[in-house]
């Protein structure tokens, strides 16, 4: 019995530390309706503040509290300035994907500066423990617990009772109105990303110090923990961003007890997909709140598309279609693989989040499925490779319809979330499932790719294969555009009320918009997986969700020759800066910032 | 030319500068172009600082190489394509490569997913992938232009099984392994042979690589009753793990696999990893000659800084690499053919590598076991502690 004691002890002092991440979150939310993703790395620059004012500058912790707040603070102003700001009156997407581009530039700035080794980041608090259950808790735990609280109470009442604050939640409210009243929202924005940023940076020190460690890698976990204790919490509520990390930690500590510790994020993802399910507003959302999340149709921009002429798009793809036969080199053959078999995710994504509002950030778990299903059908049963593709498809059309199925009355960024968590799940039960799936080993000895009995693989074959595939889906998508479905999937985008008035039936819509999406993300991953010969757990990971709406977005939502372009932007600029070495991803970084800030609505136009 | 590794063109430009006088040999050393090997591995995304430790490795080996006047009298350099450890851009970078004709050897990728996608592109271009870390055991499986020098699991955990019960006495273990195909190989060699050893492995836990909290790990560990605990880690996971162990109040004996052997694993640990038992290819007091010369060559290199496992991997490698293309030359399926030849090459690792034709990897790893004492790795003097 004293072991519950123990796990339960374990939970709090571990939620303790995501609320820390979490607080900050809430408040952005809060205000901007914006997860901000870079959080993690204004967490990650006040690690390293940190470790500078201790390791190097050895200032007491009070001042070293003080310099990592501050820098933190002007952090945060600067990327609410020049970031976030320009943004304001553009796609609501685009503050989105300009804090994705920002911890991209954050974390590799970091990288380059400290080099990537983790450094140790001593505790400056007396070393004494005090005994609770069978464990120790020492003056650390005591001191982010604080910080915690106090600072999620401070914000309450702050919030509630200061003139600043109720500027705050009117702006957060109805920002235009708010305007008309004469709060000026740029300084409520201001104060907002600074106190946020202050707490972030703090907060990086604080665990680093916990653990004595820190290291690049640890922003993007900082940022994905942080937000699903904020969304069960309620996004945008600061005591239930606390409320709901302490939980996050409890039921990751149980999951631990009674599962093992490989289970242990699966459990943390599960309780955000059931939460949304249930209360998709968070635990602690008062009934009177209004809806946190604007209706779709602003969600994404209309736009005018670019017109591409119909012979210009036949010239481009006979022009790639017979490209083989200039001398190019299998390296860059290579590259437009790449990029046609990310053009077949980055089409399925569009699809989804462009044409039908549901902007997923999970989509590389289709991929894994497509792959997983594909290596397996030809391996364990013998089925040729080209049928066992298709089979890939299939299985993952059918298999990610189901699981997104739950989450079909979410709107907005609560999608998002959601699918982010699914993407997680999936993957940690390839990691768990070892009786299928061969575990962390991964499945070796993928037959290659074939076509009724031809073996493919010379890059030129593989090259036009690929490139055919996603032609043909490409050629099938425009048309389910153009037919009636393609208008039903844009009016539920653009206004599902509406939409529900003239008697369209969401769910059936939005599962058939995901069947047609997961089939062509599973051929992907299955072409992949007989690409490479070799996948596991970690072939097909939330990066390449991130990637592929990235695309999308660059491309222009829901259009289909932009996910092709996007894609193929993409995958050729990080090789074109490879003369760049340790600076491409920073390179990278910032022209996606540049490209969001100057055309929101991506390269090609919403459709 | 251009990505060629820049501190090897930049010492070339400087000494170049310098040797204004000699202007003759100058003008040769241009004209003689360098032996090019290229590597395959993270420089940027998660796995970023095992690309820097490599770069490191080799950079000490070159210098050796070219001071000892380089491949017959050529230099050797290297060309480092960073893949973030991600397949679809080592694919990418195997392709280019092989239709590099001045790539004579490729080395990397650094984890599996990455190495073993891009392994048919080598085995149909005929270009050797040298994975020197790949301990995955399917990865030389992968054809016969696929060779390792990563130590074998399959000789390692017995070593460390033999270590942790038939030295240190430990009878009832408890296992905590990195979820990777790495840990989980290790761990099945591991509790195999501990078990043969007459131990009992009362609970095994695997843990993913971002995992920072162990507290409720740590838990089910104390409850299964142990009397030592082994980590199956990296040395960032190893000290996190250690620390957690006595913060909970467990005091059992800790035996760590040799991954853990870095300089980091004390400066991340502090005094928690005081006791921790390691078993290692070599330790700083070796006295065996070419791990002197590593850690002093090392040392005077990178400012006082005490070379880790992945340094010496990455030393050894390149070593290697050169000890192949002399004998093989620059012709890539003489070089592949030179894998099998090449004989007792000087290894901080394996003493003196010879490759297993038949599995392509090496056999017989050294074995030192350590202790941490006053944090500082020292060599088990035998006594309990």
């Amino acid at each position: 019995m004293s072991s519950w004691l123990d796990y339960t002890i374990n939970g709090l002092i571990v939620g303790n530390v995501y609320a820390l991440v979490a607080v900050g979150l809430a408040l952005i939310f809060g205000v901007s309706r914006l997860i901000n993703f870079a959080q993690g790395s204004i967490y990650l620059v006040g690690a390293y503040i940190g470790w500078v004012a201790v390791v190097q500058l050895h200032t007491p912790l009070p001042l070293t509290i003080i310099v990592v707040a501050a820098a933190a603070a002007v952090v945060g102003l600067i990327i609410e300035r020049f970031g976030l700001r320009p943004l304001q009156n553009s796609v609501r997407i685009a503050p989105l994907l300009a804090t994705i581009g920002i911890s991209f530039v954050l974390d590799q700035l970091v990288m380059l500066t400290f080099s990537p080794n983790p450094r140790a980041l001593p505790s400056q608090l007396p070393d004494v423990r005090f005994q609770l259950g069978g464990g120790t808790i020492g003056p650390l735990d005591l001191l982010i617990a604080g910080v915690g609280i106090t600072s999620a109470l401070l914000l309450f009442v702050f919030l509630r009772y200061s003139k600043l604050g109720w500027a705050v939640r009117a702006a957060s409210q109805d920002r235009d109105a708010a305007m008309q009243m004469g709060v000026d929202v740029n300084r409520v924005n201001q104060a907002v990303f600074g106190i946020a940023a202050a707490l972030g940076g703090v907060s990086g020190m604080l665990v680093g110090m916990y653990y004595n460690q820190i290291d690049t890698a640890m922003s993007l976990q900082a940022t994905l923990k942080g937000v699903v204790a904020e969304v069960v919490g309620g996004a945008g509520n600061v005591p239930g961003a606390v409320i709901g990390s302490l939980l996050l930690g409890l039921v990751e500590s149980y999951g631990v007890a009674v599962f093992g510790t490989s289970y242990r994020n699966l459990f943390a993802f599960l309780l955000l997909v059931v939460v949304l399910v249930l209360r998709p507003n968070g635990l602690f959302a008062s009934a009177r709140q209004a809806p946190p999340e604007p209706l779709t149709g602003t969600f994404i921009a209309p736009s005018r598309p670019v017109r591409i002429p119909r012979w210009a798009l036949a010239v481009a793809a006979a022009g790639f279609a017979i490209l083989p036969f200039f001398p190019v080199s299998f390296y860059v053959l290579q590259t437009l693989i790449n990029a046609w078999l990310l053009g077949m995710l980055a089409l399925s994504l569009t699809l989804v989040a462009g044409t039908m509002g549901q902007v997923s950030l999970g989509h590389a778990a289709l991929l894994a499925i497509g792959a997983y299903t594909s290596a397996l059908l030809s391996l364990t049963l013998s089925v040729p490779v080209g049928l066992a593709v298709i089979g890939g498809g299939l299985v993952s059309a059918a298999l990610g319809t189901l699981l997104i199925s739950p989450s079909f009355r979410l709107r907005g960024h609560y999608v998002s979330i959601a699918t982010l968590a699914i993407g997680e799940i999936v993957s940690l039960v390839i990691l768990n499932w070892e009786s299928v799936t061969r575990g962390p080993i991964g499945i070796s000895g993928i037959p290659p790719l074939s076509l009724f009995g031809y073996d493919l693989i010379s890059p030129t074959s593989i090259y036009w294969f690929s490139f055919a595939v996603m032609v043909v889906l490409a050629l099938l998508q425009g048309r389910l555009l153009g037919s009636h479905l393609g208008r039903s999937f844009r009016a539920i985008r653009d206004d599902d009320i509406a939409a529900r008035a003239y008697g369209l039936s969401l769910n059936r819509y939005k599962s058939l918009a995901f069947i047609f999406g997961g089939f062509a993300a599973g051929v992907s991953g299955g072409i992949a997986a007989h690409l490479y010969s070799y996948i596991n757990h970690e072939t097909f990971n939330t990066q390449q969700s991130i990637l592929a709406l990235t695309v999308v977005i660059l491309g222009g939502l829901g259009n289909v020759v932009g996910a092709i372009v996007g894609s193929v932007a993409l995958v050729g600029l990080p090789e074109v800066f490879r003369i760049a070495a340790e600076y491409r991803i920073l390179i990278y970084g910032i022209v996606l910032l540049l490209l969001v800030r100057f055309r929101p609505q991506g390269l090609l136009g919403t459709i | 030319m251009s990505n060629i590794d820049r501190r090897t063109l930049v010492k070339g430009s400087l000494a170049a500068m310098m040797a204004g006088a000699a202007f003759s040999r100058s003008a040769f050393a241009q004209s003689a172009e360098p032996i090019l090997l290229g590597v395959s591995g993270p420089l940027t995304g998660p796995n970023a600082q095992y690309g820097t430790q490599w770069k490191q490795g080799f950079d000490l080996a070159l210098d050796e190489i070219t001071a000892a006047g380089g491949i017959n009298g050529r230099k050797l350099a290297y060309q480092f394509e960073d893949s973030q450890s991600d397949p679809r851009q080592s694919v990418a970078i195997a392709q280019k490569f092989v239709s590099d004709p001045r790539i004579v050897l490729e080395l990397g990728d650094f984890s599996s997913p990455a190495s073993m996608a891009a392994s048919p592109i080598y085995q149909r271009g005929g270009l050797v992938q040298f994975g020197f870390t790949n301990s995955h055991p399917d990865f030389t499986k992968g054809g016969d232009f696929m060779w390792s020098t990563s130590v074998s699991q399959a000789d390692e955990q017995p070593l460390l099984a033999a270590y942790a019960v038939k030295r240190l006495g430990l009878k009832k273990l408890a296992v905590l392994h990195l979820n990777t195909d790495w840990g989980r190989t290790s761990r099945d060699y591991f509790v195999k042979a501990a078990k043969e050893y007459g131990a009992e492995v009362a609970v095994t836990e695997g843990y993913i690589a971002e995992e920072r909290d162990f507290r409720s790990t740590l838990v089910r560990v104390r409850d299964a009753n142990p009397d030592g605990l082994i980590l199956i880690s990296y040395y960032s996971d190893g000290a996190l793990i250690a620390r957690q162990a006595r913060q909970v109040g467990l005091k059992q004996t800790i035996c760590a696999a040799s991954s853990v052997y870095s300089p980091k694993f004390l400066e991340l640990g502090g005094e928690a990893v005081e006791a921790v038992h390691l078993g290692t290819r070599y330790f700083p007091e070796d006295p065996r000659p070419e791990v002197k010369k590593f850690i002093a060559g090392f040392k005077a290199k990178y400012g006082g800084q005490e070379p880790d496992a992945f340094n010496a991997y990455s030393y050894d490698a390149m070593n290697m690499a050169a000890a192949v293309v002399k004998i093989g030359g620059t012709d890539r399926r003489a070089i592949r053919d030179a894998f099998a030849k090449v004989k007792d090459v000087s290894s901080v690792i394996f003493g003196s590598a010879t490759f297993d034709v038949e599995s392509r990897r090496v056999k017989g790893a050294m074995n030192a076991e350590l202790v941490v004492r006053k944090g500082q790795f020292a060599l088990w003097d035998g006594k309990p502690t």
